[in-house]
């Protein structure tokens, strides 16, 4: 018996689903109230991971990472070489980081990221992904129909423009790096990081906006 | 197994609703879902085994749960199974009975768990950065360049070879050594395969409708792949 016993965690899932209360508040105090009894864990642990996803992991470490990409061409060459490896320079390697891939955007390319099976994210560099991202509408249609998608985004793509569409079915995860703004010359990697959005990051934006910063 | 899970490609789906700025998460409960997912998971489990024990849910409730709620049943499920507290525990407490004491057997830590801080959590999250690779124990199968088709059917256990790409021909666009086989990690076991990144053209996948400028990859597994 036990973990990875698959009829059992079918069934388990079945009368749990018919017999816990459907109230998504209540389930988790159920939870929470289980695990700090039995001493598994304290409740200001939780208080704190909250904050540090809240305060201090987020999209604002790519914005970093593509900025400097963007500035600094050894670093450019090592990001594309190994991004798992080159945000280790910056702190940011932890959950789902460790096959980091960084895919650029080209005149005719554009790179838009979706998990199919489940929501692959890469947590400790991006922060929690967003609700879009998590959603069926999403997972299903990107795949099939990505520039339908991509409009409904407002994003616009010329002619010559193809679309490759990165389903994260393994543990690599993938860091779009969207193409730096004109009308940005000789601005400093910290100046440009403030323009660098999320959804960019996951290729649902193409094109970023300079006064954005 | 062919799931509720494997949405890749199916329709009948509304428009995205789409946010460029969100907070971290939508709501208290699913920022204390994460929190405790990330703090008591069992030693003993596999990131393969959570996300099949998602797809052994009901199919009605994997469609209407919100996506936090999918991992409260996990982390419910795993701590049954690793005997951390009973199904009973679980209804009781939601009923708002007092909570179950411990069974003697299970280890109940005597000293209340350390409490840690931001800064003990933000090096917990640097320290999750983990590898998946391990050392080949075959020579690669594939190269970069060559032509590949996914085989047509999965079988009943975790599979990471989505129902939209099976039986299609692509071609190899990178190998990335050995990887630890989802398939095996969901049954507690390791085993390294290859892994490839598989570069499929929109109209092998959705037929000639579909935009020729479009190419959908996946990462695939060696035993996914036959020689095209």
């Amino acid at each position: 018996m036990g973990t990875f016993d698959r009829e059992e965690a079918a069934r388990l899932q079945r009368h749990l689903h018919s017999h816990l209360p459907s109230d998504p508040a209540l389930r988790v105090k159920t939870l929470e109230s289980l695990v700090v009894e039995r001493g598994l864990v304290a409740p200001e642990t939780l208080d704190a991971w909250i904050e540090a996803y809240s305060e201090h992991i987020g999209p604002k470490r790519g914005a970093h990472v593509v900025a400097r990409a963007w500035t600094d061409p050894d670093f450019r060459v090592r990001l594309l070489e190994d991004a798992g490896e080159a945000i280790k320079e910056f702190g940011f390697e932890g959950s789902a980081t460790g096959h980091l891939k960084a895919v650029e955007n080209t005149a005719d390319q554009h790179n838009v990221v979706v998990c199919t099976l489940c929501s692959c994210y890469p947590f400790a560099l991006l922060g929690m992904s967003p609700p879009w991202y998590k959603s069926a509408e999403y997972r299903a249609r990107t795949v099939r129909e990505p520039r339908v998608v991509l409009a409904e985004f407002g994003v616009t793509l010329e002619d010559g423009v193809g679309v490759r569409v990165w389903d994260s079915t393994a543990e690599l995860r993938y860091l779009v790096v969207p193409e730096r703004p004109e009308g940005t010359e000789g601005w400093d990697a910290a100046r440009l990081a403030a323009i660098v959005t999320r959804n960019s990051m996951i290729g649902t934006q193409r094109d970023l906006n300079p006064e954005a910063a | 197994m062919d799931g509720m899970h494997d949405l890749g490609g199916r329709q009948g789906f509304g428009p995205v609703r789409v946010s460029d700025d969100d907070p971290a998460f939508e709501t208290e409960a699913d920022a204390r879902i994460y929190a405790i997912s990330q703090t008591v998971a069992p030693d003993k489990g596999t990131i393969d085994w959570f996300r099949h024990t998602i797809e052994l849910m009901p199919p009605r409730a994997y469609m209407t749960e919100p996506y936090f709620q999918k991992w409260l049943f996990v982390i419910l499920i795993e701590q049954i199974q690793a005997g951390g507290f009973s199904v009973d525990d679980v209804l009781g407490a939601a009923q708002g009975a007092a909570p179950a004491k411990a069974p003697k057997a299970a280890k109940t830590p005597k000293a209340p768990p350390p409490v840690q801080s931001v800064d003990d959590v933000l090096k917990r999250v640097r320290g999750q950065y983990g590898s998946f690779e391990r050392p080949a124990r075959t020579p690669p199968r594939f190269e970069p360049g060559q032509r590949v088709r996914t085989l047509r059917h999965g079988h009943d256990g975790h599979i990471r070879l989505p129902a939209y790409v099976r039986g299609a021909t692509g071609d190899v666009l990178r190998h990335r050594g050995a990887h630890l086989l989802p398939d095996a990690g969901a049954r507690g076991e390791k085993r390294p395969e290859h892994l490839y990144t598989v570069v499929f053209t929109a109209p092998e996948l959705w037929g000639d409708a579909a935009d020729a400028r479009d190419t959908v990859t996946l990462d695939l597994w060696e035993n996914y792949l036959v020689p095209a």
